[in-house]
């Protein structure tokens, strides 16, 4: 797989923020301030090395397509190296690219942070991380990747130390990540002893040689990596409380990149998914279902970035729909338009959370269309585009992904992306209406928008370095740094989907190159067309918005916004509020399971069994060791009478013995 | 190649004072609490053992014997100086003279 070659540029992108992540680390306090724009300007270098490394990815010869680099061996078939082809390209334009451009504002973000080289440490090694992830070559490499990605996650969900809840965050979703390392190590596991190599290009070369059993259990195995890691059901629930980190880190990590790996994995693996029909189920019944609970529980939360987190979800959701059922190239293409309009979402609301003192509750915003233009259209193009409106680039790569459900058979998930695609315009048009039409509600007492505990509620301050906490805090626009980035990922939100119309468009051609003209999954000549599909799901778009305006849109909705959001939030359904009951059913089937097990060992096994059976031993031996202890009289006569008497005892023997012959 | 006609008095009187003063010093070492004492006794049996070895050299014509006994005086001396190594040291210790005080070893 791929023309053999040293290339020295991929080997730099692939290196460089690796030397910058750990130069930020051990030089951090030398660079203070400095340490943002050295983050930001590297990644930027490693997405122009990218660009220029454009046509070794698209490079054929011999059958293969894209660029490779051995590094070293352990053996043959257990090689490590890495891949630099159409799929490899797209993730890493992406991450270096919007990776660039999110770092740039988290210059502005983070100013004035008490850690501030370490964000961009942390930052720059997700980016290795990320890239080694989806350059390995090789099923180890991508696990290596895979853990290392979790373990940048950890550290910036965690990064503000001093708050118990993102510390909290943090633990939850390295163990439910960890999880899903360990499907993808079952699977290697298998993948070895049917195929003898961890390589892509040995094992796809012997997919046919695969017992179905064990292409089931890969395929399985692999799922598992990517439901935990991309927040599918039932291991999601990671993800909303993942917006404990800073807004940078759930725009890059939590909704344009890490979270798509499952989306990676599943396209790199095609032939494995093509090969298994129960896979295609699975993986699209997942992701549908993933899509549908995401976007209903995203219509009841009131922290503005838990809104987006259950919407990046939803929209994983989709992306895992499309590549799960065969349809790589819409769920690769709805990746690409997500990376864009759901970073832009995310760095829009930063702007509100930065200028509201860290304020994240939309019923504390509103209003904020006249004192925030520029986030409000930033917002609004955003959600126009995540809603699938025409011509926004949401558009053409949800329509992909859901009739591309309906081309392989598969019309009860092509209802659910419908019905979904209704729910998300629903909720993206609350938020859009709660936080930036009627009254401003900041000073508004928080009981009185029916939040209980307003210390909980929404996110606090950034610990005691907040300067306004808990005061009335008038809105403030946030300088360039940050504005720029935003302005800039407006542009492919917007025009991005008109590269993907029709079968023959530049994004077809590219994405098909990665076949090498192998067939992807059959597919059935669906009951009704691309057109008609289209302007269906765009009528239910319509009337998830029409339904958003009219309860909190018009103007009397808008007039009563106190009482509105006040009653929503005191008659809220315990089973929304809890989240469908999710951590609770986990909790209860592993988290408590584990915890009395551990108990028993703790209380019961160790200190009765194990420990138990040494003392037991100890006990013997020092009963055995009173009894005989005696015999050692300690008179020195006693020891020599002791000789004497032993030795005329052999004497006597023998002396009998010989009597006797 | 029997060669106890050789001798001058029979093997059995060799053999027998051999085993008196075998039975003198474990006698010795059994009853007398005064560890010099003690020591003597242990080397009357050493040559009560060379004693027997050599009447059975000569009575035998086995050069062996001798060498043996020449082997028991080199350990014998050894033993000796070993013996009242531990018999100062200790000595500089507890000022004992008295094998019966020394009962470190009791269980």
């Amino acid at each position: 797989m791929g023309v053999e070659g040293t290339y020295p540029l991929l080997l730099a992108l692939w290196l460089v923020p690796l030397a910058c992540a750990i130069a930020l680390w051990a030089f951090g306090p030398q660079l203070k301030t400095a340490a943002g724009p050295i983050g930001a300007g590297l990644v930027g270098v490693c997405f122009a090395m990218a660009l220029f490394s454009w046509p070794e990815a698209v490079q054929r010869a011999r059958g293969t397509i894209g660029a490779h680099i051995t590094l070293f061996s352990w053996g043959s078939g257990f090689d490590f190296g890495l891949l630099w082809d159409p799929l490899a390209l797209t993730w890493t334009l992406i991450i270096t690219g919007v990776g660039f451009l999110i770092i740039t504002y988290a210059i502005g973000y983070m100013e004035g942070d008490g850690s501030y080289p370490r964000f961009f440490a942390y930052m720059t090694f997700f980016v290795f991380a990320m890239l080694t992830l989806v350059l390995s070559d090789n099923f180890v490499g991508l696990l290596v990747g895979w853990g290392l990605v979790g373990l940048a996650s950890f550290f910036l969900i965690g990064y503000y130390l001093e708050r118990p809840t993102a510390v909290a965050a943090a633990r939850k979703a390295f163990v439910l990540n960890v999880v899903g390392d360990v499907g993808i190590m079952f699977a290697i596991f298998v993948v070895v002893t049917q195929a003898g190599s961890t390589t892509y290009a040995q094992t796809f070369a012997r997919v046919g040689q695969f017992s179905s059993s064990a292409l089931l259990l890969v395929c399985i195995g692999l799922f598992i990596g990517c439901a935990a890691k991309s927040a599918q059901v039932p291991l999601h629930s990671w993800l909303p409380d993942a917006m404990e980190g800073p807004t940078p880190v759930s725009a890059l990590i939590h909704a344009a990149t890490m979270v798509t790996a499952g989306v990676y994995l599943i396209a790199r693996c095609w032939p494995l998914w093509n090969a298994s029909a129960d896979a295609r189920e699975l993986a699209g019944a997942i992701g549908g279902l993933t899509a549908l609970v995401g976007a209903i529980l995203g219509c009841v939360q009131w922290d503005i970035k838990r809104i987006l987190a259950y919407s990046t979800m939803s929209q994983i959701g989709y992306m895992i729909m499309g590549v799960g059922v065969g349809a790589y190239d819409a769920g690769v293409l709805h990746f690409l338009t997500h990376a864009f309009f759901k970073a832009q979402l995310f760095l829009g609301a930063g702007l509100v959370i930065h200028a509201l003192a860290d304020e994240q509750d939309v019923r504390k915003m509103g209003g904020l269309r006249k004192q925030m233009p520029f986030a409000f259209w930033a917002m609004l193009i955003g959600v126009l585009a995540i809603c699938g409106v025409p011509p926004f680039s949401g558009f053409f790569s949800k329509d992909a992904v859901i009739y591309g459900a309906l081309e392989r058979g598969h019309p009860y998930l092509y209802a659910i992306g419908a019905l979904t695609a209704a729910i998300t315009a629903y909720y993206m048009f609350r938020l859009i209406f709660v936080a930036f039409f009627g009254p401003y509600r900041g000073n508004v007492d928080p009981s009185d928008l029916g939040i209980r505990h307003p210390e909980l509620a929404g996110t606090p301050a950034h610990g005691a370095q907040a300067p306004h906490a808990g005061q009335a805090h008038e809105p403030h626009r946030p300088g360039a740094v940050m504005n720029v980035p935003v302005a800039l990922l407006m542009i492919p939100t917007v025009a991005f989907g008109w590269l993907a119309i029709g079968s023959n468009s530049p994004w077809a051609r590219f994405f098909d190159q990665l076949f090498l003209g192998g067939t992807s999954v059959e597919t059935v000549v669906p009951p009704i067309g691309e057109g008609l599909s289209s302007a269906l799901v765009f009528a239910l778009v319509v009337i998830g918005f029409a339904i958003a305006y009219l309860r909190y849109g018009t103007a009397p909705a808008r007039r009563a916004s106190v009482e509105r959001l006040r009653t929503e939030s005191v008659r809220m359904p315990p089973v929304l509020a809890n989240a469908f009951y999710f951590d609770a059913a986990i909790d209860a089937l592993f988290v408590r399971p584990a915890q009395l097990l551990g108990r028993i060992f703790g209380g019961i096994v160790d200190p009765l069994v194990l420990d138990g059976a040494v003392r037991e031993l100890v006990v013997i031996a020092v009963a055995f060791g009173n009894r005989f202890r005696t015999l050692q009289m300690g008179l020195l006569r006693g020891y020599a009478l002791t000789i004497v008497i032993g030795v005329v005892c052999v004497i006597a023997y023998y002396a009998v013995v010989g009597a006797s012959r | 190649m029997n060669g106890a006609h050789l001798l001058a008095v029979p093997l059995a009187d060799y053999i027998g004072l051999s085993t008196v003063l075998l039975f003198i010093g474990v006698a010795g070492v059994v009853v007398r609490r005064n560890p010099l004492i003690m020591l003597m006794s242990i080397e009357l049996m050493w040559n009560a053992a060379n004693l027997a070895f050599l009447a059975f050299a000569r009575a035998w014509l086995n050069n062996a014997g001798h060498i043996f006994a020449f082997l028991v005086i080199t350990v014998a001396a050894a033993e000796a100086a070993i013996g009242l190594a531990i018999v100062v040291v200790v000595f500089h210790r507890a000022k004992f003279v008295d094998v019966d005080d020394v009962t470190l070893m009791k269980g």
